[in-house]
């Protein structure tokens, strides 16, 4: 795809979460704004970095050796909106919904920008410790018999933490799955190496 | 080096955030954040003019001042049929304790309705039902609308529809000053907690 339609594709998904009548839609509910606007975010901060010109990529990446201060950024995000009173406030008040908006949108650039370079051992530590965080809040969201959020019911809350565990379960195992197809894990150490995708150079 | 002093920067900035958020590491949730901050700031509440079962409308700070006893508040609906009424039945029980130790002249019960539907008639029926002593228990609810939400804010009090007709809320124990300031929140089933420590602080006050 060209970098336009990235950046078109971004502007649409931004839209799609943000739109007055669709954002007051999706963040109704517990589990549609973590699970569908959350996501909808990072996608489009992910288009837009697509579509940045290889100047700026380079750029960053002088920043970003591996990837990790990307991954470290995404991390951070990722367990910040999902303690209960920062939800609460994105609802309540306007300046903390549009931090929310624009840090979902940094980590969605973050991650396309860090991805490639931090090759498989940065990202299975990754996607490893943001599983279990993101499986032991949904847990928690799950176990707990009052209302976390003072604006969102229980059962919404119950079935925003089933999102987050089935997510904390999909995502490792779609990279396992990913990386058996490419042969990646067939357990020569010469084909780690070649598994590495290209890109990983930026130091 | 230069990744390393950005992911320090991030770590920095992601702690300050963190901190902003928890109250500095001690909360995770907004009704604890509003319990803690109640404790230790005891915010005034905004006036108010308040309605009751055939009386005229009176302002709730000078209600407070006039009255002198401290108040405990709790917010209600009267069609409410699960946690209001458990604050009601809670309130009840408040109430025959407050009579059995003879504390009338020192605590008293407000229960203030945030239902635009609640009426002096609605809220007269659902005080003959909580069987409630009106020197000891008023109910009310706010005359003007435009008063209403900055009342909930000061308390901290988020009503959200359950789309099944009602409301669900972070119902508690407030306890008020004659001052109008806001000093503590209890939670349900901790009522009697709520009606010990308000007894304290009548006490303070009155030495």
């Amino acid at each position: 795809m060209s970098p336009r339609r990235f950046a078109l594709l971004g502007a649409a998904l931004v839209a799609i979460g943000t739109a007055p009548s669709l954002r007051t839609w999706l963040e109704a509910d517990m589990a549609r704004h973590m699970l569908a606007q959350f996501p909808l975010l990072i996608l489009a901060g992910a288009a837009f970095a697509s579509a940045l010109p290889s100047r700026t990529r380079g750029a960053v990446a002088a920043f970003n050796a591996h990837g990790l201060a990307g991954l470290l950024f995404c991390l951070l995000v990722s367990a910040f909106w999902m303690i209960p009173r920062a939800l609460d406030q994105a609802l309540l008040s306007f300046p903390v919904e549009l931090a929310k908006i624009a840090t979902l949108l940094a980590a969605g650039g973050a991650l396309q920008l860090s991805w490639r370079p931090a090759g498989l051992v940065v990202q299975t530590f990754f996607i490893g410790n943001w599983a279990w965080m993101t499986a032991v809040v949904g847990l928690l969201y799950q176990d707990v018999s009052t209302r976390l959020c003072n604006g969102y019911l229980l059962d919404q809350q119950v079935v925003a933490g089933q999102g987050l565990v089935a997510l904390a379960i999909v995502l490792p195992t779609a990279l396992i799955a990913l990386l058996a197809k490419r042969g990646v894990l067939a357990g020569d150490a010469s084909e780690t190496t070649q598994g590495r995708p290209t890109g990983s150079t930026a130091q | 080096m230069r990744t390393a002093v950005t992911c320090a920067l991030i770590m920095l900035l992601g702690l300050a955030a963190f901190s902003e958020v928890s109250a500095g590491f001690r909360v995770v949730t907004s009704e604890a954040a509003r319990r803690l901050d109640v404790r230790e700031h005891a915010p005034e509440i905004p006036d108010a003019m308040l309605v009751g079962a055939g009386a005229p409308a009176y302002s709730l700070r000078g209600d407070l001042a006039r009255d002198g006893r401290i108040a405990l508040v709790d917010f209600i609906y009267t069609r409410c049929e699960s946690v209001c009424s458990v604050l009601g039945t809670e309130f009840q029980q408040l109430q025959q304790e407050i009579r059995k130790q003879g504390l009338q002249d020192r605590v008293r019960l407000i229960s203030i309705s945030f239902d635009p539907a609640d009426d002096g008639d609605t809220l007269a029926r659902y005080a003959d039902r909580m069987h409630a002593d009106g020197s000891v228990w008023r109910f009310a609810s706010v005359a003007d609308s435009q008063a209403l939400r900055p009342l909930l804010d000061a308390f901290g009090i988020v009503v959200v529809p359950d789309g099944i007709g009602g409301f669900v809320h972070n119902a508690a124990i407030h306890t008020v000053g004659p001052g109008g300031r806001l000093t503590r929140i209890d939670d349900l089933g901790e009522a009697r907690i709520a009606l010990r420590s308000a007894l304290a602080r009548a006490e303070v006050a009155s030495r």
